[in-house]
């Protein structure tokens, strides 16, 4: 190599370098900013007796998000799962978190799968999802829970995301809607409401399928929806930070070396 | 001088009796319904009114013979400057009235009169009835008379018997021969016996002598009288016997009006022949009748003042006075001649006769058959251009088409005139027409003249039939105008189904046409077309069913303005189609509550939701056409005196004439639930009701991601929304959608509407 190969070389390396650096940058920054749309911890200490956020991103930006609005007694509580990861992933979840405050912030009397039926349009409409051509299949998954303060009823819808209670130490799978948040292969169906009386108590878990989908480093097997259950009820009893602590290092050790295939998140609450 | 005002028509057709019915004043009047209901025959029967003539297929089955009458508004006085010398009382009745009503009456031969009717012939009936009053008196007192000179004859008769038998009794009748009977006389006993009554028998002879004598004087006192009653039996019997054969020929009459009833077509030679020599005999049997009975009344009040011990020279000149007295100069049939003489011109203008023909005959022309194509039309061409046949004899070829070369030139320029005024069309149409003679191929017509008519319109040259049924009609209809204006007398035009070839704009130009001539012409027209007439002028609409809607043998029945709620809705199909468009079997209704919705669409939803739901209230949705129809809409159901209330949604348009109907319609600033139904604020319209994903699964049938309002997005997509709703009510009739398919969001919204329908009082 001539010393001017040598140079253009380096050059060459050095642009490769800065570029990187400036998408890391950008991405870092998108990183903080999908960061910033969805609630601070700490902020979530005022809306619920006691809860937690276990947020792994895969990459800096993440296809998870969490949601929670508070409109006079309707707390809304929501955790979505974007189709992919990243960028794209990222792009989706902010779209949802907005459609999610359009939605709710107009409304009265809000019905959790409505609110879904809703959401699903607008994703849709924003995808340019019609079924009759070759669009995005992008869409998102979501677990949705509106708890109404004064009567203690919290409604429950899920596209593709189911919700966990846990009440006197007894797990209750409340099943979601085999249907996803956009284009799916089958026409739109609408949104089944489910209505919980809650008790002083209870816990609840939304969650993205990322923990559940992690192969074992040891095991190479996926940890598993069942595993994932088995790993909330044993936990249930612990405060919300706690579980949220049992929970992480359960997924780190079940990961391991091996490289986390999907954002995780885990949202647990206690009204 | 005489406007028409309103109609009677009785025994016609299908119908039995209209009722008096009005016109629209303001000279426009719309008879609408379905086919078959009757509304021709309206028009056919005023036609007849003025031309008195008529065919036995007009006759209903029990032949009951056809009487129409026309009122008609005259001016002030009128009536007594037409009406010479009519004597104090009518004149002071003749003065005071502002209408007169005029009655065509057929009789069995089917020839007819005009008389006098309404309270002129009151007045006349009332003289008439003193009249017979009169006779009546007299004549009873006639039949004493005779029958007291028959009894006196009698009595005569019976004591000339009497008398005759007491003379044979008596010896010798007299003294005379006594010897003779003494001579020859019997034992003592017997013979003092017999004596002694001779006595009595004379006495009973001089009685009877004396009563024969006072008799016999009183009888040729009545002499006169006697041979009057003679007189007065011959003439009654006479007249007995006229109108006893009058009343025969009747029955046969009747019989041949049956069998034409029944066939349907004339009846063959020989019937007609023998048919002439009864209408004959019926005609002048009636006629000898009539002065028969002329005679027979004159000589009742003769009688009366022979009587009285008048001579029959003195008597004459008092019957004279006395017939003065109590019979005007005039009678119904007299006034009614009279005064129809003023009647306006009643012409009818169908499609048949009235539009321009290609060709025809000059020979049909002129003599008036009125049963080939078009002639109705030729005529009012030659009556526009003012020929008449000479005009076709012009020897010189050259002159003669000069002057039809100038015709068709003034024509065309006259009927450019109207066809932009009246119409607001610019295409220059030029009218020509020619005058040719059959060629020998047309065997026994070569020779013979015929006329030829052209429209040109740019150039091209096209026979009337060949051009669009619109410019055909017009011109047509513009001819007849032209041709009444010619004929100088005012002009009632009966206009049979002038809409029924026309395009929907050709049909509304027709209308214009009509409002252009109203002043001059007043119109009477059928149609059930909606573009025919005008929802804010229903002042204008007849509406003509059947008492049976189903049956074609029931009678015909007209309802005027303000009863138009109770005709069928089929009837008042052109009405709701302008205020609405009903669905078969929809529209307003007296045993349901009517609820009226903003337009088609609406109709269609609320339909599918009421049908989905099970709903079997007696509600009955009302779209109108558009939403500034309501207020109107709302006007006609109070004047109707129906059950109503608005359904309004949550849009701008909507909130607006909801604020208008409160301030102007219902005059209330309370939103009275049984006036005004407002949806709650989500619902823009109608679409709303359904979530998205219904509207999109059941109506759009597409997956596009929808995230406005339904209503929004079809107005936005422009998507054609009373087709996509027709189709979805039609799906769910039928059952290819079920409530099942709906979520949860649209059946609350549906129970929400059902909730609403309920309280609906």
């Amino acid at each position: 190599m001539t010393p001017q190969n040598q140079h253009s070389s380096d050059l060459i390396s050095f642009v490769q370098n800065q570029v990187l650096d400036d998408h890391f940058a950008s991405l870092r920054y998108a990183g903080i900013i999908q960061k910033a749309l969805m609630p601070d911890p700490e902020i979530l200490k005022g809306f619920f007796k006691d809860s937690f956020v276990l947020f792994l991103p895969r990459d800096i930006v993440s296809g998870d998000f969490y949601y929670v609005l508070r409109i006079r007694q309707y707390l809304c509580i929501a955790a979505g799962d974007c189709t992919g990861h990243g960028v794209p992933g990222a792009l989706l979840s902010i779209l949802g978190i907005s459609f999610l405050n359009d939605i709710l912030q107009g409304r009265i009397d809000p019905k959790a799968n409505r609110v879904l039926n809703m959401m699903r349009e607008k994703i849709m409409k924003a995808l340019h999802q019609t079924g009759e051509k070759a669009e995005t299949k992008d869409s998102i998954d979501i677990g949705l829970c509106i708890a109404d303060c004064d009567s203690g009823k919290l409604q429950y819808s899920g596209a593709n995301r189911p919700l966990i209670m846990i009440r006197n130490g007894e797990l209750t799978e409340f099943k979601p809607d085999k249907m996803t948040l956009g284009l799916a292969p089958l026409r739109e169906q609408p949104f089944t409401n489910q209505i919980i009386e809650t008790l002083p108590g209870d816990k609840f878990y939304l969650f993205s399928d990322g923990f559940a989908d992690q192969f074992g480093e040891l095991t190479d097997k996926k940890f598993k929806h069942k595993h994932l259950k088995r790993v909330i009820s044993s936990v249930s009893e612990f405060k919300m930070a706690k579980q949220k602590d049992v929970l992480q290092s359960t997924f780190l050790e079940w990961k391991g070396n091996t490289q986390q295939i999907d954002d995780v998140l885990i949202f647990g609450f206690q009204l | 001088m005489m406007k028409l005002t309103a109609f009677r028509i009785k025994n016609f057709r299908s119908i039995v009796d209209t009722g008096w019915q009005n016109f629209s004043p303001d000279n426009i009047t719309c008879l609408i319904g379905q086919n078959e209901s009757g509304k021709t025959s309206v028009l056919e029967g005023l036609k007849v009114f003025y031309t008195g003539i008529i065919s036995e297929d007009v006759l209903r089955s029990d032949l009951s013979l056809p009487e129409v009458s026309c009122r008609f508004i005259i001016p002030e006085g009128w009536l007594i400057k037409v009406t010479d010398n009519p004597g104090t009382e009518l004149k002071e009745l003749l003065s005071s009235l502002s209408h007169i009503e005029l009655t065509r009456v057929w009789i069995a031969d089917l020839s007819s009169e005009i008389v006098v009717s309404g309270e002129i012939s009151q007045y006349l009936d009332s003289l008439e009835d003193a009249w017979r009053l009169y006779l009546g008196d007299v004549t009873s007192k006639l039949d004493q008379e005779i029958h007291q000179i028959n009894e006196m004859e009698k009595v005569l008769s019976e004591l000339t018997k009497e008398e005759l038998e007491i003379k044979a009794k008596l010896p010798g009748g007299d003294t005379r021969g006594l010897g003779f009977r003494l001579f020859a006389r019997k034992p003592a006993g017997q013979v003092s016996s017999q004596s002694a009554q001779y006595p009595i028998l004379k006495n009973r002879l001089n009685e009877i002598k004396k009563n024969k004598e006072e008799l016999s004087g009183e009888l040729r006192g009545k002499q006169a009288l006697k041979k009057t009653g003679e007189i007065w039996k011959k003439l009654k019997d006479k007249y007995s016997s006229l109108d006893n054969h009058l009343t025969e020929l009747s029955v046969k009459l009747e019989e041949r009006h049956q069998k034409m009833t029944l066939l349907m077509r004339p009846v063959d030679d020989d019937d007609d022949l023998e048919w002439k020599g009864i209408l004959d005999d019926y005609r002048k049997t009636r006629s000898e009748r009539d002065i028969q009975k002329a005679e027979l009344d004159r000589h009742i009040a003769l009688s009366g003042y022979i009587m009285n011990g008048s001579t029959e020279e003195e008597a004459g000149p008092k019957v004279n006075e006395i017939i003065q007295s109590y019979k005007s100069q005039y009678n119904s049939e007299i006034l009614g001649k009279k005064f129809f003489e003023y009647c306006p011109v009643f012409e009818l203008f169908e499609d048949f006769g009235s539009l321009l023909p290609n060709r025809i005959d000059m020979e049909d022309i002129i003599t008036g058959n009125d049963q080939v194509e078009g002639y109705k039309a030729a005529r009012n061409f030659l009556s526009i251009a003012q020929l008449d046949y000479s005009f076709f004899q012009q020897p010189s070829s050259r002159i003669l088409k000069q002057k039809i070369e100038n015709l068709n030139h003034t024509l065309t320029r006259n009927f450019q005139d109207f066809w932009q005024q009246s119409i607001g069309r610019n295409n220059k149409i030029h009218i020509q027409f020619e005058l040719d003679h059959y060629s020998a191929a047309y065997g026994q017509k070569a020779g013979k003249p015929y006329l030829e008519f052209w429209i040109k319109d740019e150039g091209e040259r096209l026979y009337p039939k060949q051009r669009s049924r619109g410019v055909r009609w017009f011109l047509s209809f513009y001819m007849e105008l032209k041709a009444s204006a010619n004929i100088n007398k005012q002009m009632v035009l009966l206009v049979d189904e002038p809409g029924v070839s026309l395009h929907a704009r050709a049909q509304e130009d027709v209308l214009k046409v009509f409002e252009d001539i109203k002043d001059k012409i007043q119109v009477i027209y059928t149609t059930h077309s909606p573009h025919l007439v005008e929802i804010n002028k229903l002042h204008r609409v007849l509406a003509v069913q059947r008492d049976d809607l189903d049956s074609l043998r029931s009678t015909t029945r007209i309802l005027d303005p303000l009863r138009l709620s109770s005709a069928s809705p089929d009837t008042l199909s052109p009405l709701q189609s302008i205020l609405g468009n009903p669905v078969s079997g929809e529209g307003f209704s007296s045993r349901k509550f009517n609820l009226i919705v903003n337009d088609t669409g609406s109709f269609y939803i609320l339909n599918a939701i009421i049908h989905l739901m099970g709903f079997k209230g007696k509600v009955s949705v009302i779209p109108s056409t558009n939403i500034s129809s309501i207020p109107l809409m709302c006007n006609i159901l109070m004047g109707w005196g129906l059950e109503f209330s608005v359904l309004l949604f949550e849009n701008d348009k909507e909130i607006k004439i909801g604020d208008l109907l409160k301030e102007t319609v219902f005059k209330t600033d309370s939103n009275r639930r049984d006036l005004i139904v407002k949806m709650p604020e989500k619902f823009f319209n109608s679409e709303d009701l359904l979530s998205t994903l219904d509207f999109k699964n059941h109506i759009l049938k597409t997956r596009e991601g929808i995230t406005v309002a339904n209503s929004e997005y079809i107005r936005e997509k422009e998507i054609p929304r009373n087709f996509m709703f027709s189709r979805f009510l039609t799906d769910v009739k039928d059952e290819v959608i079920k409530l099942s398919d709906f979520d949860e969001e649209s059946f609350e919204n549906f129970k929400l509407v059902i909730d609403i329908f309920k309280g609906l009082k």
